[in-house]
C-alpha cells in the first residue's frame, strides 16, 4: 500500500522538481547585480576609464548591461543572450579598444550562443561578430567566460578573440551598499 | 654734434627691424609651482612683465623644467646662444626681473585670486595699458619698483558669472584689442592654472578669456561667438580651452566655423621672445625625403607600418630617448614660421635621417575642416600650401574630431571636405587623417588619403600595444596592408622599437612618404567618407 501510494507521488514530485529547479536556478543568479571593473587587476582598458557590468537573469535570458565612462562621457549598451538557443543580435556590445580601427559593421548581425556551465557558476558566451576594418569587413570570433569566483564577490571575465594572440582578462568586484 | 651721436645711435637702434636678433638678453629658470595659492601669482606677474619687456626687442626668456609640457625651452635656449649669438644673463628672482624690466610697465592692475576670471581681465588690461598683473599680495612689490595702480578689479566682479565678467570686459576693452588674434587663456582650471602663453597675449594686446564653447554655458558661448565673429579674416585663436568648462573638440569646432585657426597650448612659453627671431642666414628647410617627385613605388605582399606624431613636435617624443631609431613623421606646427622660427630651425637642425616632417593640422593652423565655411576654405589652404612649400613638406595631416569624444562619435571627413582637399592640394604626395583611429580613405590619381588605424596611448602597456597591432594585422589579412599609427606625445621611440619586434607577419616600418607612395600603388583599403549614419557625439553650433 505504501509503495503504491508513494510511487505516483514521488514520480509527480520528481517531475515537478525537474521542471521547477532549473527555473529556480534562473530566477535569481548570484551573478545578478552590478559589478565594477578592478582596473588594477585587469587587462588595460584602452580609452574607457570605468566599466560597470550589470547582469540580470530573466529565465533563460541574461542581460549584460555595460555602463562605460571616459571622463564625462558615459555610454550604456546592453546585449541580451539566451541560454536556450543561439540568437542574432543587432547591436552586440564588444568592449572596443578605443584606439583600434575596428568598428561594428554597419547593420551587422552577431550570432551569439550562451550557456551556463560549471554548475551555473560560469556563463559562456560565444559570438561571431562582423567588424568593419580598413580593408572592408571581417568576422571576429569572440569566446567569453563570465566566471563567478568563490565567495560570489568577484567576477572574472576572460575574453578571447580569434584575431588576438592573447586573451583579455577583466576582474570585477560586486557593488554592494557597503562599497 | 658729439651730443647728437648718442641720440642718432639710439634712433638707429630703435629703427632696427623687430626681427633683428638681440645679442644680449635675460633668462629666468622657473619651477613647476603653478598653484593659485602658491607660485601662480608671481608667475602671472612675470608673464605680464615678459610680454611688456619683449615688446620692442627680445629681452626676457624663460626656461622651464624638463617636466614642463613644452620640453624644448632649455634646448632652444642653447640654440639661441649657439646660432643667434645671444648672451643671456640669468635673473635669479622676481625682484631681479623687476629691477631689470619694470620700466617697461606704466603701472599695475590688481586681480583677485578668489574670482578666477579677473586674472584674464587683468592680462587684457596689461596689454592695453602696459601694466603688470598683480594679486593684492604683490602690490607692495610693484610699488617698490615705482609702479602706480592703473586698475583694481577687487570687488568689481564679486558674485558675477564668467559671462557677466567677460561681457563687461568686452564692453570696456574689446574695441581696443588686437582683432587678428584672440587669447583663449583656459587650460588648467581650479587650484592650478598655467597661463604660460600670457606673455604673447600681453605683447600683442589680445583679449583674454576662458569663455566656454560648451552649449550648456549658453551665455558664455554667445559672447564667444560674438567676439569670434568680429575677428579679422585669417585671425588666430591662441591658447587652449578651459579644462573645467568645455572640450578641445567644442572650441576647435567653434572657431573653425568662423574660418579661424587655433594655436595652442595655453602654456606654450616664450612666444613674445621667439617671434622676434628669423631663421639664421642661409638656412633653408630641407626635409628628409625618401622618394623623388614622380617616383613610383610598388607595394609587395607585406604589412607596411608608418609612425606619425602630431601633438606638435615641441611636446614629448622629440626629446625622448631613441629618436632616429625608427622612421617617424612629425607634424609641424606650420604657423611657427611666423611665431617661433628658431624652434622650427632647431627641430630641423636636430633631425635624424629617419625624421620626416609633414604639414598640419588640417590647414595653416589647427582647424576642423568639416566646419570651415566653404568660401574660406580655398584661402586658408592657399596659406597652408605656402607654409608647406617653405617647410619643404609634401604630405598633409588632417584632423576633425568635431563629432568625436572618446569612444563615442567619429573622426571622419565628409566627402565634400575630401573633395576640397583634393582640389586644394594638387601637388602633395598624399593625406593622412585622424588622431585616434578614423575611417576616411580615398585614392585619387597618385594621392592616397589614409586614416590612422591605431593610436598609441603612452600609458598602454607595450605588450597590449603589440597585441593590438597584431590583431589589426590579423584582421586586415589582404597584403599589402597599410597600417598607419599615430604616436601620442610622451611615448618614447625605444619602447616602439620593442613593440615592432613583437609584431607578426611580414612587417616593414617605412617613412611616411614611402608609405603613401606604396599606398598609391595597390589599393587594398576601402574608399570611405563620413557616413551620415555614423554616430556623432556633437552636431556643431548654430550661428
Amino acid at each position: 500500500m505504501i509503495r503504491s501510494f508513494t510511487m505516483p507521488r514521488l514520480y509527480y514530485l520528481s517531475v515537478l522538481m525537474g521542471l521547477l529547479l532549473p527555473l529556480a536556478s534562473f530566477a535569481t543568479s548570484p551573478m545578478d547585480g552590478r559589478w565594477r571593473l578592478d582596473t588594477s587587476r585587469s587587462s588595460a582598458l584602452d580609452g574607457w576609464s570605468q566599466w560597470d557590468l550589470v547582469i540580470t537573469t530573466d529565465g533563460t535570458r541574461v542581460n549584460l548591461q555595460h555602463d562605460m565612462q571616459w571622463r564625462s562621457t558615459k555610454h550604456t549598451a546592453t546585449t541580451t543572450v539566451d541560454t536556450r538557443h543561439s540568437s542574432k543580435v543587432a547591436n552586440f556590445f564588444r568592449v572596443e579598444q578605443r584606439h583600434m580601427a575596428l568598428y561594428p559593421a554597419k547593420g551587422g548581425l552577431t550570432t551569439v550562443k550562451a550557456a551556463w556551465i560549471d554548475g551555473d557558476r560560469t556563463l559562456r558566451v560565444e559570438a561571431d561578430t562582423p567588424i568593419e576594418i580598413s580593408q572592408g569587413e571581417e568576422n571576429m570570433r569572440i569566446y567569453c567566460e563570465y566566471r563567478l569566483l568563490e565567495g560570489d564577490r568577484s567576477l572574472l571575465l576572460i575574453e578571447l578573440h580569434s584575431s588576438r594572440p592573447q586573451p583579455l582578462v577583466y576582474r570585477f568586484t560586486k557593488v554592494t551598499p557597503e562599497n | 654734434m658729439r651730443r647728437l651721436i648718442p641720440f642718432i645711435l639710439l634712433t638707429v637702434c630703435v629703427a632696427l627691424p623687430a626681427a633683428e636678433p638681440a645679442r644680449s638678453a635675460f633668462v629666468m629658470r622657473w619651477n613647476l609651482d603653478w598653484n593659485v595659492a602658491g607660485g601662480l601669482p608671481e608667475k602671472a606677474m612675470l608673464l605680464s612683465l615678459q610680454g611688456l619687456a619683449n615688446r620692442k626687442s627680445p629681452q626676457f626668456y624663460v626656461i622651464h623644467p624638463p617636466e614642463y609640457q613644452w620640453e624644448i625651452t632649455a634646448p632652444l635656449y642653447s640654440f639661441y646662444e649657439r646660432k643667434h649669438g645671444v648672451r643671456f644673463t640669468e635673473l635669479k628672482t622676481a625682484k631681479a626681473a623687476l629691477n631689470q624690466f619694470s620700466n617697461a610697465a606704466r603701472g599695475y592692475v590688481v586681480w583677485d585670486p578668489a574670482v578666477a576670471a579677473t586674472m584674464n581681465v587683468a592680462f587684457t588690461i596689461a596689454g592695453l595699458e602696459d601694466a603688470l598683473v598683480v594679486t593684492p599680495a604683490l602690490i607692495s612689490t610693484a610699488e617698490s619698483h615705482g609702479l602706480k595702480k592703473i586698475d583694481d578689479l577687487r570687488g568689481r566682479y564679486d558674485g558675477k558669472t564668467d559671462a557677466e565678467i567677460y561681457g563687461d570686459a568686452a564692453r570696456r576693452y574689446w574695441a581696443r584689442c588686437n582683432h587678428d588674434a584672440f587669447m583663449l587663456m583656459g587650460g588648467h582650471a581650479g587650484a592650478v592654472r598655467m597661463p604660460g602663453m600670457a606673455d604673447w597675449g600681453v605683447r600683442q594686446r589680445m583679449f583674454f578669456s576662458d569663455l566656454s564653447a560648451n552649449p550648456k554655458h549658453a551665455a558664455e558661448l554667445a559672447l564667444a561667438q560674438k567676439l569670434l565673429s568680429q575677428l579679422n579674416d585669417g585671425a588666430t585663436v591662441f591658447g587652449w580651452h578651459s579644462y573645467g568648462k568645455d572640450t578641445e573638440e567644442q572650441w576647435t569646432t567653434l572657431l573653425s566655423g568662423y574660418g579661424l585657426k587655433m594655436e595652442g597650448l595655453h602654456n606654450l612659453p616664450n612666444l613674445s621672445f621667439n617671434c622676434q627671431f628669423t631663421f639664421t642666414p642661409g638656412f633653408k628647410f630641407t626635409n628628409n625625403h625618401h622618394t623623388t617627385p614622380g617616383e613610383k613605388l610598388v607595394a609587395g605582399p607585406k604589412v607596411y607600418l608608418s609612425f606619425v606624431q602630431s601633438d606638435s613636435i615641441g611636446i614629448g617624443v622629440w626629446t625622448k630617448p631613441g629618436r632616429g631609431k625608427l622612421p617617424f613623421a612629425w607634424q609641424v606646427t606650420m604657423n611657427w614660421t611666423k611665431f617661433s622660427p628658431a624652434a622650427l630651425e632647431y627641430f630641423h637642425e636636430s633631425a635624424t635621417p629617419n625624421d620626416y616632417f609633414i604639414g598640419g593640422l588640417s590647414g595653416p593652423g589647427y582647424m576642423y575642416p568639416n566646419h570651415i565655411p566653404a568660401a574660406k576654405f580655398p584661402g586658408l589652404m592657399k596659406e597652408a600650401r605656402t607654409l608647406m612649400a617653405e617647410l619643404d613638406e609634401q604630405a598633409l595631416e588632417i584632423m576633425d574630431n568635431s563629432a568625436a569624444d572618446g569612444n563615442v562619435g567619429n573622426a571622419d571627413l565628409t566627402k565634400e571636405t575630401v573633395d576640397r582637399y583634393y582640389a586644394a592640394f594638387p601637388d602633395v604626395i598624399g593625406f593622412i587623417n585622424g588622431y585616434g583611429p578614423a575611417r576616411t580613405r580615398d585614392l585619387r590619381d597618385t594621392r592616397p588619403m589614409i586614416s590612422y588605424d591605431y593610436y598609441i596611448d603612452p600609458r598602454r602597456p607595450r605588450s597590449e600595444v603589440a597585441a593590438d597591432l597584431n590583431e589589426l594585422i590579423a584582421l586586415n589579412s589582404k597584403r599589402p596592408y597599410f597600417l598607419l599609427v599615430h604616436v601620442r606625445e610622451s611615448n618614447d621611440v625605444n619602447s616602439l622599437v620593442e613593440v615592432v619586434k613583437q609584431l607578426d607577419g611580414p612587417v616593414e616600418v617605412v617613412p611616411l612618404d614611402v608609405f603613401l607612395k606604396l599606398a598609391a600603388s595597390r589599393k587594398t583599403y576601402t574608399t570611405r567618407y563620413q557616413d551620415p549614419d555614423d554616430p556623432k557625439h556633437f552636431e556643431g553650433y548654430r550661428k
